[in-house]
């Protein structure tokens, strides 16, 4: 009987357990979450803000390589003798915008240089593409212009060299016709 | 003359003509000039933009107003930057011998593309404010650069030889490099001695 009875309390006892053990297992583990969701912002410091920066770092030196990726389009198509001086006044509005930028940047006021400096990556954007556009037509120009000036010059020296020849006969020609008659007459006889 | 000499006459004018006629050519096969010296120009004139009349006795709460210029003599279009910084007589300026810039952070900056032969300016206004004395010694608290107020927590002690609170004002020019791919200190720069009065 004792034995009946212990077994069959422990079998109340285990379920009782049991019962207890699921019940503190959910509240444990709502506890536990609602601790880490306001744990959260103190274990990653100001995360809201060093995203700010990294965003404006970003943006800014997105903004930076474009502009100087431009500038170096825009100096190609100048050495091959383009006129660049529209592509120079957008760079300038590009700089502005950079500048500024880099400005708010150091004050800290990362939303104004995000700004500014998409601003500026989308004024010289399209510079580039610009710029080898004009590169490739003053190539072809200066490729016929190369062409134009070696024709030219090679027509031009086989004139002056013809024209120096034949000058050169009528002289000659002349120059011999004079001589002779300045020769002095023979005379037969003598006094 | 007989004809051998004017012979020699002709052959040596028909060459020279025959050299002018192919001068063009010449000009695509080998570059002519080049040969002078590349520099950049940079320069302060004062308000009136002349270089006379620069600001010297400051204070606060009044607004001052400078131009600052920048020439393009490279042989090509150059994108330049100027870097406006704030001293007292004790930080260091840029070094010219080694053509380093001075190590002080840039309070503002102009960032701008010039064509060669072309030159570029633009005015600068500039104030001061949180300006205090405490025995010998000014401190101020803050410089505004066209409106923007820039923290700068600066000081000077007087100046008995010069009989002044001195601050510098000065401006260095990079230029980017297009091989380093990079700016690098162009090794210019100019500057405006500034005397503190606070009142």
């Amino acid at each position: 009987m004792a034995i009946r009875v212990g077994v069959r309390m422990s079998v109340c006892e285990t379920r009782r357990l049991s019962d207890v053990g699921v019940m503190s297992f959910s509240r444990l583990f709502f506890v536990l979450l609602i601790l880490s969701v306001f744990a959260v912002p103190l274990f990653v410091p100001a995360v809201f803000g060093v995203d700010g920066e990294d965003v404006a770092a970003s943006a800014v030196d997105r903004a930076e390589a474009e502009v100087a990726s431009a500038y170096e389009a825009v100096l190609d198509a100048e050495e091959a003798g383009a006129d660049v001086s529209g592509l120079l006044d957008r760079l300038n509005v590009a700089g502005g915008y950079l500048a500024e930028a880099h400005v708010w940047f150091g004050l800290g006021d990362f939303d104004e240089a995000v700004r500014l400096a998409d601003l500026c990556y989308g004024v010289v954007v399209d510079v580039s593409g610009e710029a080898f556009g004009l590169e490739s037509e003053a190539h072809a120009l200066g490729v016929t212009d190369s062409v134009v000036r070696m024709t030219g010059s090679m027509v031009g020296v086989v004139v002056v060299v013809f024209l120096g020849f034949v000058v050169w006969r009528v002289f000659k020609r002349r120059y011999s016709r004079r001589v002779l008659e300045m020769r002095p007459e023979v005379v037969s006889g003598g006094s | 003359m007989d004809l051998e000499d004017y012979r020699v006459l002709f052959f040596v004018v028909t060459l020279g003509l025959a050299l002018v006629a192919a001068s063009p050519a010449l000009g695509v096969v080998v570059p002519f000039g080049g040969g002078s010296e590349r520099f950049s120009e940079l320069w302060l004139l004062g308000p009136w933009h002349m270089a006379e009349g620069y600001p010297f006795d400051v204070g606060v709460n009044e607004t001052y107003g400078v131009f600052v210029g920048v020439g393009n003599h490279m042989g090509c279009s150059e994108y330049y930057v100027v870097c406006v910084k704030f001293r007292n007589s004790t930080q260091p300026l840029p070094d010219i011998d080694n053509s380093t810039p001075s190590a002080l952070p840039p309070l503002y900056e102009y960032s701008f593309f010039v064509a060669d032969g072309e030159t570029w300016e633009s005015r600068l206004t500039f104030g001061f404010e949180d300006v205090s004395l405490v025995g010998d010694v000014v401190f101020v608290g803050g410089v505004t650069i066209n409106g923007v107020v820039f923290p700068v927590g600066s000081s000077a002690v007087w100046d008995s030889e010069y009989g002044g609170f001195y601050f510098q004002l000065f401006f260095e020019l990079w230029r980017y490099d297009v091989t380093m791919q990079s700016f690098r200190y162009h090794n210019r720069f100019v500057g405006l001695w500034l005397n503190m009065t606070a009142s």
